[in-house]
């Protein structure tokens, strides 16, 4: 087969030179990884994966770059209820804190413990080491309002 | 893109409390919802140490030591670690919504660091930016900053020791920074630099850096804006008895 599937990668690791386009996990924090379901993405630049019936929760490369390097991840107790665009954490760099909202409805079910240690996977791997919670759907219909690839894309080059 | 140059309120609150300055920026805040309100805070506290989102390293009975020596102690929801608040220190909040400068938390720390920077260069003070954020005279800080933005709306800001009794730093350690101290104009320039005479350095550099206009709410507290120019000091010395 021409695809390789990639191991997920340290942080910082060199990039296996046959890994061609599917290597989407290093320091280009490329969203072209093996996902089973695509990014939908909120205005505020976090993107949200469904996997199992939970929306994995994370920033966006644009946002990483326009934060700085994280330094500290104030993240939601686990059980939290969220209304979509709740204020559910803040992320903090170049001392500045800055507040994260929730694309979705739901129930914190998990928060990522590692960005206690490494708050910097949120630069460095935004889309795969670097997510922040997991929650429930309750309203799977909101998952619709959210932008796909292609619409943040365009809408990210608005910005600009 | 954006045609003109933004329009900041300079509003001037002299010696409030920092509970007082955060339920006034919270006012502001909130007036970004009907459209672009930009306002410049400015102010001085009675002594108080404050802390930002990352509070733990400074559990109650730390707070509690600071409180004996006479200071207020306030937790803020801003970026960086613990620092101190008094007289003769100009403290800052620009209350800007980013979308009319740019979307970037990052861009606007760099811009509030190069204006602190041009302020002291106008004074004949060279500092200089450093891994820590703030800005540095040497190995010492002359003006410590620490900022929150929600949806693009910018709160905190920066706190420049222009005539600080900066004793009051001894008793921690400033924005957790070991081995570094801090400074002030006044000790830069080893003469009394007041709040009063800085503000309209301070005024000026951030219109520069910002590429923005300032104007200020009348004196009655009306609703006309009289538009304040950015030549500098001469500009602004009618304004000076508010």
């Amino acid at each position: 087969t021409s695809g390789v599937l990639v191991q997920p990668q340290q942080p910082g690791a060199e990039c296996p030179e046959d890994s061609g386009d599917y290597c989407g996990l290093q320091e280009t924090n490329s969203p072209f990884v093996f996902l089973s379901v695509a990014l939908k993405f909120t205005d505020k630049h976090e993107w949200v994966q469904v996997e199992g019936g939970v929306g994995i929760v994370g920033i966006s490369n644009y946002a990483q770059e326009a934060l700085g390097d994280v330094v500290y991840c104030g993240l939601p107790e686990v059980g939290q209820r969220l209304e979509q665009m709740d204020e559910f954490g803040a992320l903090e760099s170049v001392k500045a804190a800055s507040e994260l909202y929730s694309p979705l409805t739901g129930e914190v079910t998990e928060i990522n413990t590692e960005l206690a240690e490494n708050p910097g996977l949120v630069n460095k791997d935004c889309y795969a080491k670097g997510w922040i919670i997991k929650m429930t759907i309750e309203k799977p219909e909101e998952l619709d309002g959210l932008m796909d690839q292609a619409a943040y894309d365009k809408f990210v080059t608005s910005l600009e | 893109m954006r045609g003109g140059q933004p329009l900041v309120e300079v509003v001037r609150l002299g010696l409030v409390s920092y509970q007082e300055a955060l339920r006034l920026q919270q006012v502001y805040v909130n007036r970004h919802r009907s459209g672009p309100a930009h306002a410049l805070l400015l102010c001085e506290h009675p002594p108080v140490y404050t802390t930002g989102i990352r509070h733990k390293p400074y559990p109650e009975p730390l707070l509690d030591q600071l409180r004996l020596l006479g200071a207020d102690v306030a937790r803020a929801n801003r970026g960086g670690l613990i620092t101190f608040h008094g007289p003769g220190q100009l403290v800052c909040y620009p209350v800007l919504n980013l979308c009319s400068f740019k979307k970037s938390v990052r861009w606007y720390v760099d811009q509030l660091e190069q204006t602190v920077i041009a302020l002291c260069s106008r004074f004949a003070i060279r500092a200089t930016t450093s891994p820590h954020t703030g800005v540095w005279v040497g190995d010492n800080k002359i003006c410590a900053i620490g900022i929150h933005c929600g949806r693009y709306i910018t709160s905190h800001g920066l706190a420049l020791n222009c005539c600080t009794d900066l004793s009051w730093f001894d008793h921690i350690v400033p924005c957790g920074i070991e081995g570094k101290g801090v400074t002030s104009l006044s000790a830069e320039l080893r003469r009394h630099a007041s709040v009063e005479e800085v503000v309209p350095h301070l005024l000026h550099a951030f219109t520069q850096q910002f590429n923005c206009q300032l104007t200020e709410a009348a004196q009655d507290g009306g609703e006309s804006l009289t538009p304040v120019t950015s030549a500098g000091t001469s500009a602004l010395t009618n304004l000076k008895d508010n």
